[in-house]
């Protein structure tokens, strides 16, 4: 994104990994022999833990993360993970709460006014492809608010500021993990690798 | 987006609809991370469909992707040879 400097995009790279690095050491403290599908998820969780700590809680889907993940009563090692990597308590996050408050304030504001000009207007044959299209719209913004971390709760303009937040954490998530994957198959001898 | 004043066409009722104002934002902004979407000069409710279904894609794409590599990286750190030294590096960090 334009407005972002040249390097912080390395600079979060590097916050990222360090923390994917604890919550995966903090994971083998808690579990010294892991199968497969055990390392996958604590690899996979440390990962997504890290990526949305990088945020420092300042967007919405960075906080849905987090809480989602420390309030899973099932994985106590995710909550310490969560605990160790955000440097504080992580409560249950809840949609009443300041930022969206605003948010939604702001749209139903702008959309009762814009419902009043609306009702003004003659009806058109073209009102119906307007509504249908719509509909469209309405459906797969639907799909992106069930993507994007605590999407349920976000509203238009929240929705869209979220979605490009969320989509360049998970290219840095994604360039780094890609990276560390590409090193760990160099060290791995061919014949052993399993593909 | 601190232009959000400026907007005085909104979409009505449900909270869920995202206004004209607010897709052409959008699409100049994700035109710098998917620079395949072809662009309109007028943004209308046709292209912000195919904007919000190219982002949504790409999403389950990344999402994926994370999956992905997260096996990889779960097989290949159980396979590396315990004895080589830079092994032990990438070993004491999982």
């Amino acid at each position: 994104m334009k407005e972002r400097m040249p390097n912080s995009s390395a600079l979060m790279k590097q916050e990222f990994l360090k923390k994917w690095i604890k919550g995966l050491q903090i994971y083998s403290s808690f579990k010294k022999e892991m199968t497969i599908f055990e390392r996958k998820k604590a690899i996979k969780l440390s990962a997504d833990v890290a990526i949305a700590s990088t945020r420092n809680a300042s967007t919405h889907w960075s906080r849905a993360l987090m809480s989602d993940v420390s309030t899973d009563d099932a994985n106590h090692a995710a909550k310490i993970v969560v605990a160790q990597i955000s440097g504080r308590k992580v409560e249950k996050y809840s949609s009443s709460k300041g930022l969206m408050m605003t948010c939604s304030n702001k749209i139903l504001r702008r959309s009762r006014v814009a419902s009043r000009c609306r009702r003004t207007r003659g009806v058109g044959t073209s009102v119906k492809a307007r509504s249908i299209a719509r509909k469209v719209v309405k459906n797969r913004t639907r799909v992106l608010k069930s993507l994007v971390p605590g999407g349920q709760e976000m509203d238009g303009v929240c929705l869209i500021k979220e979605t490009l937040d969320y989509i360049a954490s998970l290219r840095v998530q994604v360039d780094v993990m890609r990276h560390l994957a590409a090193a760990a198959e160099r060290l791995d001898p061919p014949q052993r690798s399993i593909l | 987006m601190s232009s959000s004043g400026r907007r005085s066409r909104q979409s009505s009722s449900g909270s869920s609809r995202i206004s004209d104002d607010q897709i052409i934002d959008l699409v100049s902004k994700l035109h710098q991370l998917l620079p395949e979407i072809r662009t309109t000069r007028r943004p209308n409710k046709a292209s912000a469909n195919k904007v919000l279904q190219e982002t949504c894609n790409y999403i389950r794409d990344l999402h994926k992707e994370v999956d992905n590599l997260s096996e990889r990286l779960s097989q290949l750190l159980s396979t590396i040879d315990a004895n080589s030294p830079e092994a032990a590096i990438i070993r004491s960090l999982i």
